[in-house]
C-alpha cells in the first residue's frame, strides 16, 4: 500500500523529466567539417610558391599586408600611412617627407581600398594604390620593390572613402568626400559654422586624379556636389568606359544620429560621373581653379631615393549645375554602400546595405533614359534619372545587410551579406540566386582575383570578415580580422580555409603571381645609388662637423660598420647617421640602432643610403649596432659612439679597425 | 606464360621499390652528395671553378682598365680587402704574383662555389671568420679589377 | 487526509520556493554570426541575459528593424509574479495543514489557470513586441514581423528564435502534479 503510495507520487517526476528532455531540441552551428580535399588545394608544399600575390589593406593599422593565396601565408607588410619602426618608414630623414600633409605631419593614416593598376581594363602588376580615409589621401606602391612611392592629399575633402578605383587603363584613381563639410560657394574653403546649418553650406567632392605613364599623381580636377556622404566608387568598362559610379548615403542630409536619421529615405543615390566628358571640360579650361593647399610626396630615384614634399596650392573644380552632362544620379534603395560593375561593363550592381534586394542598374537603359531626359526631378542642380527605366532589375533574397559584389568569369556575381554572415552567388543576367555559404562572421568586403577588371580569375574568393569571435585561439579583446578562403570553381561555393589578417582588411586585390614576380627588384646597384649622402666605399666614410649639426657617412658590410668608433660628438647636437649598406646580395639587409634614440632603427637594403637622427643629451659612450642578424659574426657588428660635454674640446675623430 | 608473368610482377615490385628508395629520404641523398667531392680537374686548378674557363694573361696593365678597377673595387671589395693588411678577408697586395687572372676573377664572380670546393679558396676561407659575398660583378668589371690587382701587384 | 498526503501536499506548495531561484522559460537564438548562442531568460521577477551582455545585444539588434528594447523594469508582469508565487505556496501549506481535499482542487485549478494566464499574456506580449516596429527603423523588410515562438522554434530573417519552459516551469509542472496525485489518491479517504 504505501509502497504503490510511494510509486504513485513519485510519477510526476517521472512526466515532468521527461518533457524536459523531450523538449531539448539539440541546435547545430553549420561546421564546416575540414576535409582533407580542402587541405590539399590549399597546401603549398614548403619551397613552393603561392598561385596569387593577396594585397590586404591593413585598415587602421594604415599599411598594406601582402599574403599568398591559396596558402593564406602572411608574406610581408608595406607600410604605407603609418609609421613602421621595424624598418624605419616614417622615421628616418628620407621618409619622414612622405608623411607630410595640409595639417602637418600625420603619422597615422586608415587605410582601405588597395586597387591594383590596369591596362585594358586587366590588372597589370604595375603598381597598388590604396586609399586614406581619415585624413584625405591616396598612396601608390611600387610592385617592383614592394614600397610606397607616393602619397598624394586630396583637398575638399573630409574623409576620403570612395577611393582608390582606378580606371580600365589607370587614367585615373578615384576619390570622394566620404564626411561633407562646410565650404563656402566660392572656393571651397572650411567655414566657421554651426554644425546644424549643414543644410545650407555642407557641400561635397569628388576627385580624379591623373596617374601618368610614370605613375606620378595629380588631381586633374574635382566635381562640387550635394553635401551627402559619398562611400564607394568603381569605374565603368568596356561600353560603360569613360562612366564613373559613386554610391551617397544620407540623402536626407542629417548631421546627428545618422544610424536613424540617414536611413529614413527609401532611396539614396548613385552618382553616374562622365569622367570623359569632364575631363575635357578640365582640357578646355572650364571650371574654376580655386585654393587648394595639398601636398604630394614622393620618393625621388632621381636622388638617391629621399622624399621630396611639393605644395600645390590650386585645384580646378567642375560645377555640375554649370556643367552639362556631367552628372546623373539613379536612385538606389537603401543608404547604398558598394557599387559594382560587372566584367561586361553592362550592369550596375549596388549594395543597399538596408535594402532587402540588391538593386542592378543597367547601363544601357541608363544612356537610353539620358537621352530621353527621363527623369524623375532634380536633386540640388542634378538631374535624377527614373529608377524603373534604368532598373535591369533586382535580386530577390540576396541575405541581409548585402555590401559588396565582385564577379567571376562565368557571369556570376557574389555579394556579401553583412548581417546574415554569407555570401550569395547569384546570376548577372537572370538576377536568380543559385548558391550560398555561410560565412564566420560578418563579411565586409570580398575578393575575386581581378573580380572588379575586366578579366576576373574564377578560382578564389576571398571573404574579408569583420568579426572573429572564436575562430583562432583566444588572444584577449583584441584580434586579428578573419578571412576564408572559398573555391568558387564549381557549381557549389567550398570553404577551404581560415587565415588571419593583420589590423582590419576592409578590401583586398588579387593578381596572379607570373605579373609580379618577375619584376622584383633583389637589392639596389650600388653604382646607381645617387643619394646626397652616400659612402659608396668605406674610403669615403667620414665624420664631417657644420656648427652644431654633425653628419656621419658610414657604411656596412659583413660584419663591420666603418667607422665605428667615432669621437667628438657632444651634447646638444644634432648627429645624422648616413648608413650605407655595401651588400650587392640578395636578402643581406643590415640593421642600425642607437641607443637612447628618441627614433626606430634603420633597416638598410643591399646598396642604399639611410639616414638617421640623433640628438644626445648625455654624455658618454653609447654602442650602437646591427639589428638584422646578418652573418655569423653580426654579434660582433656594433661600434661606439663618444659624447662629450658641450663645452669638451675633443675634436672629432674616427676610425675602423685600428687598435 | 607463367614464368613471364613472375618476371612481370618482380620487375614492377623492384620498380615500385626503388620509387619508394628515391622519394624516401632526401637528407641522405645530399650528405652522399656532398661526400662525392668531384675532382676537380687541373685547368681549375690553377685558374678557379665558375664563369672564367679560359686562361687570361696580362701582359702590360692597361692604366685606364685599371683606373675603372681601382673605382670598382673601392666601391665592392674595399670593405673587406686592405692591400697591406689582414682585415675582413685576406690582404691582396700581391695577390697576382700568387694566382692567376682566371682564378681572381672566379673567385669574384663565383665566391659560393669556389669556396666550397676549391681546395685553395676554402684553406684561405678557412682562417676567416666572415666568409666571402657575392657582390654581383659583371665579368668586364671583374676583369677590370684584376687589372688594378696586378698594378698593384707590381 | 492522512499526514502522508499532508505531507506530499506541502512539499507541492513548497518545492514552488525554487521558482524563485531558477529561470521560468527560456528563449535563446542561434545565427552564424553567434557561434556561442545568445539568449535570454525570464525568471519570475526579471528577465536576463543568458550571458552577461546578452541582453544588451539582443536589444542591440533589435533596434536595427525597429523593435522595442526589452526593459524588465517596464514590465508590470514580473512585479506580480514573486507575489503570484507566494500566495500559492502560503495558500498551499496551509492546506496542507488544513487537509482538506476540496481545497486542493481548488489550489490546482487556481494555479492552472494562471499559469494559462501567464502564457497568454506573454504570447500578447511577443505579438505586441514583434509587430510593433518603429516606423524610423533603418531596416524595414516588406510583410516582416519578429514575433518570437510561444514554444518551439521559428526563423526570424536569419535567426533562428527557440521558445522553450526552464526549470522553473517544470518545477511548477511537478508542483501541478504531486498535488493532483494526492487530490486523486486521497479521494477512497
Amino acid at each position: 500500500m504505501s509502497k504503490m503510495l510511494k510509486k504513485s507520487l513519485l510519477w510526476p517526476f517521472a512526466v515532468v523529466a521527461a518533457i524536459g528532455f523531450l523538449s531539448m531540441g539539440c541546435s547545430s552551428n553549420g561546421e564546416f567539417g575540414s576535409s582533407s580535399d580542402a587541405a590539399e588545394k590549399v597546401y603549398v608544399a614548403p619551397g613552393e610558391h603561392d598561385e596569387f600575390y593577396g594585397f590586404f589593406s591593413g585598415g587602421y593599422n594604415g599599411q598594406l599586408g601582402v599574403y599568398g593565396l591559396p596558402s593564406g601565408r602572411h608574406i610581408f607588410t608595406i607600410p604605407v600611412f603609418s609609421q613602421a619602426a621595424v624598418n624605419g618608414w616614417g622615421y628616418n630623414e628620407e621618409t619622414k617627407p612622405m608623411f607630410q600633409t595640409s595639417d602637418g605631419f600625420v603619422p597615422w593614416g586608415d587605410a582601405h581600398h588597395p586597387e591594383l593598376s590596369q591596362t585594358n581594363g586587366e590588372t597589370d602588376g604595375r603598381w597598388v594604390f590604396i586609399n586614406e580615409n581619415n585624413t584625405p589621401r591616396i598612396a601608390r606602391i611600387g610592385l617592383d620593390e614592394f614600397r610606397t612611392q607616393e602619397i598624394i592629399e586630396i583637398p575638399n575633402s573630409a574623409g576620403n572613402h570612395a577611393s582608390s578605383f582606378v580606371t580600365p587603363n589607370t587614367e585615373y584613381v578615384t576619390a570622394a568626400t566620404r564626411f561633407s563639410v562646410p565650404m563656402d560657394e566660392d572656393n571651397l574653403q572650411n567655414m566657421d559654422v554651426s554644425i546644424d546649418s549643414y543644410k545650407d553650406n555642407f557641400q561635397g567632392t569628388i576627385s580624379f586624379i591623373k596617374v601618368s605613364d610614370e605613375g606620378h599623381m595629380n588631381i586633374d580636377f574635382q566635381i562640387r556636389m550635394p553635401g551627402f556622404n559619398y562611400d564607394l566608387s568603381h569605374s565603368g568598362k568596356g561600353p560603360s568606359d569613360g562612366w564613373a559610379f559613386f554610391t551617397s548615403y544620407n540623402s536626407e542630409e542629417a548631421h546627428t544620429m545618422l544610424e536613424i536619421n540617414a536611413s529614413k529615405n527609401d532611396k539614396d543615390y548613385i552618382a553616374a560621373i562622365n569622367w570623359e566628358k569632364a575631363a575635357e571640360y578640365a582640357a578646355n579650361g572650364e571650371g574654376k581653379m580655386i585654393p587648394g593647399e595639398h601636398y604630394r610626396n614622393y620618393i625621388d630615384h632621381e636622388e638617391g631615393g629621399v622624399a621630396k614634399s611639393e605644395l600645390i596650392e590650386e585645384v580646378r573644380v567642375l560645377d555640375p549645375r554649370e556643367l552639362d552632362g556631367l552628372v546623373y544620379f539613379l536612385p538606389t534603395p537603401k543608404s547604398p554602400h558598394g557599387v559594382d560593375v560587372d566584367p561586361s561593363g553592362r550592369y550596375i550592381a549596388a549594395g543597399g546595405k538596408l535594402s532587402t534586394v540588391i538593386p542592378v542598374h543597367s547601363f544601357d537603359k541608363m544612356m537610353t533614359a539620358i537621352e530621353n531626359e527621363d527623369f524623375e526631378g532634380e536633386e540640388q542642380g542634378i538631374p535624377v534619372l527614373n529608377y524603373e527605366s534604368i532598373l535591369h532589375g533586382e535580386v530577390e533574397n540576396p541575405g541581409l545587410g548585402p555590401l559588396h559584389t565582385e564577379f567571376d568569369d562565368k557571369g556570376n556575381a557574389y555579394t556579401t551579406a553583412f548581417i546574415s554572415s554569407e555570401i550569395v552567388k547569384w546570376d548577372v543576367e537572370t538576377l536568380e540566386v543559385v548558391d550560398r555559404i555561410d560565412v564566420y562572421y560578418s563579411p565586409g568586403h570580398l575578393m575575386i582575383p581581378g573580380g572588379d577588371s575586366q578579366n576576373p580569375d574564377g578560382k578564389y574568393l576571398v571573404a574579408l570578415n569583420k568579426i572573429t569571435k572564436d575562430r583562432y585561439l583566444p588572444t584577449g579583446p583584441e584580434m586579428f580580422h578573419s578571412a576564408q578562403l572559398i573555391d568558387i570553381s564549381g557549381e557549389k561555393m567550398q570553404l577551404l580555409l581560415d587565415f588571419p589578417t593583420e589590423g582590419e582588411p576592409h578590401y583586398a586585390q588579387g593578381i596572379a603571381a607570373e605579373k609580379v614576380k618577375e619584376n622584383q627588384k633583389r637589392f639596389y646597384e650600388i653604382e646607381g645609388n645617387n643619394h646626397p649622402h652616400a659612402a659608396k666605399s668605406e674610403k669615403e666614410t667620414r665624420v664631417e662637423r657644420d656648427g652644431n649639426e654633425v653628419h656621419v657617412y658610414m657604411t656596412t658590410i659583413r660584419s663591420h660598420f666603418a667607422p665605428d668608433n667615432i669621437e667628438g660628438i657632444k651634447v646638444g647636437d644634432e648627429v645624422y647617421f648616413h648608413v650605407t649598406n655595401l651588400e650587392q646580395d640578395w636578402d643581406v639587409p643590415h640593421g642600425f640602432a642607437m641607443k637612447g634614440a628618441n627614433n626606430a632603427e634603420l633597416l638598410i637594403m643591399p646598396g642604399e643610403t639611410m639616414t638617421l637622427k640623433w640628438e644626445p643629451k648625455k654624455v658618454g659612450v653609447f654602442p650602437f649596432y646591427c639589428t638584422d642578424f646578418c652573418s655569423a659574426l653580426h654579434q660582433e657588428m656594433q661600434g661606439y659612439v663618444r659624447v662629450s660635454s658641450e663645452d669638451s674640446d675633443v675634436e672629432v675623430s674616427y676610425s675602423t679597425g685600428q687598435s | 606464360m607463367k614464368i613471364s608473368k613472375i618476371v612481370g610482377l618482380m620487375t614492377v615490385t623492384i620498380l615500385l621499390l626503388i620509387g619508394c628508395e628515391g622519394g624516401s629520404d632526401t637528407n641522405t641523398e645530399a650528405t652522399a652528395n656532398k661526400e662525392v667531392e668531384q675532382e676537380l680537374t687541373e685547368f681549375e686548378m690553377t685558374n678557379g671553378i665558375g664563369p672564367v674557363n679560359e686562361e687570361i694573361t696580362i701582359d702590360e696593365i692597361d692604366p685606364e682598365l685599371a683606373k675603372e678597377g681601382m673605382q670598382v673595387f673601392d666601391m665592392k671589395c674595399g670593405a673587406c680587402h686592405k692591400m697591406d693588411s689582414r682585415y675582413v678577408g685576406p690582404p691582396l697586395g700581391g695577390i697576382m704574383n700568387t694566382r692567376t687572372p682566371a682564378y681572381v676573377m672566379n673567385m669574384i664572380l663565383n665566391p659560393e662555389e669556389m669556396l666550397e670546393k676549391h681546395p685553395i679558396a676554402k684553406s684561405v676561407g678557412s682562417e676567416y671568420p666572415t666568409r666571402m659575398t657575392n657582390q654581383q660583378l659583371t665579368r668586364e668589371k671583374a676583369r677590370a679589377v684584376v687589372e688594378y690587382l696586378a698594378q698593384e701587384s707590381q | 487526509m492522512d499526514t502522508k498526503k499532508r505531507i506530499s501536499m506541502g512539499v507541492a506548495a513548497l518545492i514552488l520556493i525554487g521558482v524563485y531561484f531558477v529561470p521560468i522559460w527560456s528563449i535563446s537564438m542561434d545565427a552564424p554570426q553567434y557561434p556561442e548562442g545568445i539568449g535570454m531568460n525570464i525568471t519570475v521577477d526579471n528577465i536576463q541575459g543568458k550571458e552577461k551582455n546578452d541582453l544588451q545585444n539582443i536589444n542591440g539588434l533589435n533596434h536595427y528593424i525597429g523593435m522595442k528594447e526589452i526593459n524588465p523594469d517596464s514590465i508590470p508582469e514580473l512585479k506580480i509574479m514573486p507575489f503570484i508565487f507566494g500566495f500559492l505556496i502560503i495558500s498551499g501549506v496551509v492546506i496542507a495543514i488544513v487537509g482538506d481535499r476540496k481545497w486542493i482542487l481548488f489550489w490546482l485549478g487556481i494555479f492552472v489557470l494562471l499559469a494559462i494566464a501567464g502564457l497568454v499574456d506573454f504570447y500578447i506580449w511577443g505579438y505586441d513586441y514583434g509587430h510593433n516596429l518603429n516606423p524610423d527603423a533603418p531596416i524595414k523588410v516588406p510583410g516582416m514581423t519578429y514575433q518570437p515562438p510561444l514554444l518551439g522554434s521559428k526563423q526570424l530573417l536569419n535567426i533562428n528564435a527557440t521558445s522553450l519552459p526552464h526549470i522553473g516551469f517544470y518545477i511548477s509542472l511537478l508542483s501541478m502534479g504531486i498535488a493532483g496525485t494526492v487530490w486523486w489518491k486521497s479521494k477512497e479517504d
